[in-house]
């Protein structure tokens, strides 16, 4: 059973010729339309997320200023980011449709989750929009996960690292943070000596990899460094930040990733869950039509064991040697951090 | 206090960015320091015409000569991230700048603040002095 929340084209929160624009959720749609589900196809519509659930991951500063600088017309947040009037009602639409596949599955105790609907969330700071981003969507479930006592697992395969979903979680012992993303490329961060803060020492792992990376050096990548830390961190939910600009033919960025590297990635990530009904996928970037069409079906095709011909998946790309080196640089970062532990309680 | 030796500009091509790099160029002379112009590159510009950034580039060339600094003495540096990010990093390696100037105002804004998002957001979190050039000053 898929569970889609949405589609929410977010079309109010729209600037004529920019890339993350709201044609992305119809591609998305006709991708799931293609996977022919029939009744194993159900469609949820959330209600905007209310302040209570926001303020768990932003400050009420910001989300004051958000909502007066979208009333007074909008503009440009930053060169990359904008609002417009509807966008505050358009960021809260899509930061609730999370919470409402979190909803239906628990009810159902069984399927796939995943939320088609813009703007994107991974980049939004705990106090500041940027990367086309305004309300981080995928933080605001974990957090709301969090709050019923649950441990959640957020893997990032967006191309870009997840910079705002890290600093929100950073210090949060019961949300453990993997990226795999193009390094260097925006928003800069990513390393991986970035490991988290003092009460979540280890839970942030970043896997950055260089342009033409492929699939398998992707895949090697969590194999060899994230795997462990997931066993260890045991979560009762999964939430990915499904981003598909990875694929090679996005204007974004780099990667040389195929939609049948997504599905693969799929397959790998559902194993990290406990059970059925525990993994929803958020859409983040993608800005190829056509791939995130297909990528959108081969990923949510494997989730599903629905019938679907992706690409191939890629191999023998470059990489292999900076996942060596993130392996190197996070195990020296977790040594370091080891001889600063700080007992629980400690005012440090 | 620790002498100045590098001073890091943030540069977008807006006019109060080029009142902050006349200004720092200026003060680069006076101190006989080092000067980085330092532009971030937004995840727009990875699909924008990049003669953009290399007329930005020429930009700051031009206000160079024009201030008559040596030019062995500065340097472009693009580095991936929002404009806030990246000035933010610009005291570690590979910038390592002692002082970070900016204008008041760039590309982008806070309804509600009396600086741009990208200054407002320095003066919180800075580990190094800023000087905030205001509108139009480059004396």
């Amino acid at each position: 059973m898929l569970i889609v929340s949405g589609p929410i084209d977010g079309s109010d929160h729209h600037r004529v010729g920019h890339p993350e624009r709201p044609t992305r959720i119809d591609a998305v749609m006709v991708g799931i339309d293609n996977l022919h589900l029939g009744s194993d196809l159900q469609v949820v519509r959330g209600q905007p997320a209310d302040r209570a659930q926001l303020t768990r991951v932003h400050s009420t500063s910001y989300l004051d200023e958000l909502a007066a600088f979208c009333q007074e017309g909008g503009g440009d947040l930053d060169p990359d980011t904008y609002a417009t009037i509807d966008s505050w009602s358009a960021a809260r639409l899509a930061a609730g449709a999370g919470l409402a596949a979190i909803d239906a599955l628990r009810r159902q105790n069984d399927g796939v989750g995943f939320v088609a609907a813009r703007p994107p969330g991974h980049h939004a700071l705990r106090d500041r929009a940027m990367g086309f981003c305004l309300l981080n969507n995928v933080a605001v479930a974990a957090a709301a996960l969090v709050a019923d006592g649950e441990r959640v697992l957020i893997v990032d395969w967006d191309v870009h690292h997840g910079n705002g979903t890290q600093e929100i979680f950073w210090n949060d012992p019961d949300v453990l943070y993997v990226s795999t993303h193009q390094w260097p490329l925006y928003p800069g961060s990513g390393t991986a000596r970035e490991i988290g803060g003092t009460h979540a020492m280890g839970q942030t792992v970043n896997l950055p990899l260089p342009p033409g990376a492929t699939g398998d050096v992707v895949r090697r990548a969590i194999d060899e460094v994230a795997l462990p830390v997931i066993d260890s961190f045991a979560p009762t939910w999964v939430l990915v930040s499904a981003g598909f600009d990875a694929h090679r033919a996005d204007p974004m960025a780099d990667l040389a990733l195929s939609s049948g590297d997504f599905a693969d990635l799929a397959r790998v990530v559902a194993g990290f869950a406990p059970g059925p009904g525990r993994i929803v996928l958020f859409l983040e970037g993608g800005y190829d039509l056509m791939a995130l069409q297909t990528s959108v079906a081969a990923t949510l095709g494997a989730l599903l064991g629905a019938s679907y011909e992706a690409e191939d998946p890629t191999s023998g790309g470059v990489g292999t040697e900076m996942v060596n080196q993130a392996k190197a640089e996070r195990a020296t970062a977790v040594r370091g951090a080891g001889d600063l532990v700080v007992p629980p309680g400690s005012l440090l | 206090m620790a002498p100045i030796q590098t001073i890091a500009v943030g540069f977008d091509g807006s006019p109060d960015a080029q009142a902050a790099v006349r200004w720092a160029l200026q003060l680069t002379n006076q101190l006989g320091a080092k000067l980085v112009f330092v532009h971030a590159a937004g995840l727009l510009e990875h699909i924008e015409d990049p003669q953009a950034v290399l007329d930005l580039e020429e930009t700051v060339w031009v206000l160079t000569s024009d201030a008559g600094l040596d030019p062995t003495r500065a340097r472009w540096h693009v580095s991936d991230g929002d404009p806030c990010s990246v000035l933010l990093r610009a005291a570690d390696p590979p910038i390592s700048a002692d002082l970070v100037v900016v204008g008041s105002r760039g590309q982008g804004a806070r309804v509600g603040l009396p600086l741009g998002s990208t200054s407002h957001e320095l003066a919180e979190h800075a580990t190094i002095p800023i000087v905030i050039v205001p509108r139009g000053n480059a004396r």
